[in-house]
């Protein structure tokens, strides 16, 4: 990840509560939630930053 | 090793639009294997948990253990809190009872057992497969091993986070005006009122509303609806929920037992919900009533219309867009009109300002309406503020 804003999600328990509001509103369904992970797919995100607004805790974070 | 797996309809979520599109399939005669990715069924709760009554003969559900209580009515608060009281019949899909939803998604999936069909939990869908152009069941993975399930029939009932539809090209994808960011904490030791399920309209939660849905003396939920083109920073529905919270003392005296959280769309239905081989019932295609943010209803209704479709689709060995059209004309016919009548009023409530909520919950005080509609109730507000009116003259 040289030139793309890297992607962090704090799904440690902490922060993220793995509901899925994220998921659904990606443009690019590069989201994925199993339980208690969430994984993005880096290759296909385009760091719209839609999923940071639509996270209702705050959970990620795009920098 | 897992062995692949042949069904007549594979039915991807077991939310309850899963749920009774299973049941219905199953009932029909047809072969059904259900697949859930959690490992346990309703469990965690994504919900507000208010749910109306009267569709719940018409689909088969008997209430149960799941009720936690009967509300008679819904309280509108304009934002300088004014109340409008609506009777639990004309108050929308999410008054009527509130239940223990997790129980709820229990009951009908074991009511879809008890028809016939195969349930397989921790069993994730990844991908659907195709053969000759049209959707032929999906690859999964059970605890973590993948393989393959066909089916003649495949649902997508997976919920807001629908991927199957995207999968298989079918346009469920949402724009941000179209997507409400929700919070909620279930509270104890509040001052709730069990008779009514409140609603809190305004700037105290843009493009949605506060809820409070009573679960017991003392317990409810507290909730917040944000609409995503309204987001301001991160974490505005947190942000939010807690200031209405603090500034309201029958709730900020309260602890949070649970967080739940979530997205619901407030788009109108999707354009298409069929294609070869596939149909998408519930949240997956936009199913929610866009004025309430109540999905629970309509996914029940419709999944019933698509297990009977897929169980004729099964028995005619026709599993086409053309036959499964029955199913597309079938819920619309159902449901379309009132999402885009509620659409459409959503529409125009979210452009209102506080100053407007306030003139309209006003006019309102002791106006007795014969029928609950849109209409009569801008009726009465016109006769108290004409101009308030004007923006609504489509209704009028
Ligand atoms: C905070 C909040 C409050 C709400 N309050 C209310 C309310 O008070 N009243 C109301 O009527 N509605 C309410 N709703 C909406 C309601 O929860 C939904 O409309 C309802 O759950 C839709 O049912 P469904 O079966 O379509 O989807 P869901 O109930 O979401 O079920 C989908 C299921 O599919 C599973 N799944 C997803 N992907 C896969 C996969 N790849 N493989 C296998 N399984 C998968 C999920 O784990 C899930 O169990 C609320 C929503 C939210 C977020």
């Amino acid at each position: 990840m040289v030139n793309k804003k890297s992607l962090h999600i704090e799904s440690s328990g902490q922060l993220c509560i793995y509901c899925g509001a994220c998921v659904g509103i990606c443009p690019l369904n590069c989201i994925y939630l199993d339980e208690t992970r969430i994984t993005f797919d880096e290759r296909v995100c385009t760091r719209c930053e839609i999923c940071v607004k639509a996270c209702p805790v705050g959970a990620i974070e795009i920098g | 090793m897992v062995q692949n797996l042949k069904t007549d309809v594979l039915v991807i979520g077991a939310g309850p639009a899963g749920s009774m599109t299973a049941k219905w399939a199953a009932k029909n005669g047809a072969r059904v294997l259900m697949i859930e990715k959690r490992q346990e069924i309703g469990s965690p709760v994504r919900c507000g948990e208010g749910m109306s009554k009267s569709w719940l003969p018409e689909v088969g559900i008997t209430p149960g253990a799941w009720v936690n209580l009967e509300v008679e009515g819904a309280r509108i608060f304009s934002p300088r809190e004014q109340v409008f009281e609506i009777n639990e019949k004309h108050a929308g899909n999410e008054v009527g009872y509130v239940v223990e939803r997790d129980g709820f998604d229990k009951a009908l999936a074991i009511d879809a057992a008890n028809a016939g069909t195969e349930i397989r939990l921790k069993t994730a869908a990844t991908g659907i497969l195709k053969e000759g152009g049209r959707v032929a069941g999906a690859r999964v993975k059970q605890f973590g091993e993948p393989f393959e399930i066909r089916a003649t029939v495949t649902i997508g009932a997976d919920g807001f986070e629908s991927q199957v539809g995207r999968w298989a090209g079918l346009p469920t994808n949402i724009a941000l005006r179209d997507m409400d960011t929700c919070l909620q904490y279930r509270m104890t030791n509040v001052d709730c009122d069990t008779r009514y399920c409140d609603f809190y309209l305004g700037e105290v939660a843009p493009g949605g509303y506060v809820w409070v849905f009573p679960k017991a003396d003392g317990l409810a939920n507290v909730g917040i609806g944000v609409q995503l083109s309204k987001v301001r920073g991160m974490a505005d529905p947190r942000t939010y929920l807690d200031a209405w919270i603090a500034k309201h003392p029958a709730y900020s005296k309260g602890k949070t037992i649970d967080v739940v959280g979530g997205g619901v769309s407030i788009s109108q239905p999707v354009k298409q919900s069929v294609t070869d081989g596939l149909m998408l019932v519930g949240d997956a295609a936009r199913m929610i009533d866009p004025l309430t943010g109540g999905g629970i209803a309509n996914g029940c209704i419709a999944g019933k219309i698509c297990g009977e479709v897929a169980a004729q689709a099964v028995h005619a060995g026709d599993p086409s867009r053309a036959f499964l059209d029955r199913y597309e004309k079938g819920w619309r016919a159902k449901l379309e009109e009132k999402l885009y009548r509620n659409w459409y009023a959503k529409e125009k409530l979210c452009t209102l300002s506080d100053a407007t909520f306030d003139k309209i919950i006003d006019a309102l005080q002791g106006v007795r309406l014969e029928k609950l509609s849109v209409h009569n109730i801008l009726k009465a507000v016109h006769d108290k503020y004409p101009d308030v009116t004007k923006e609504f003259e489509a209704f009028l």
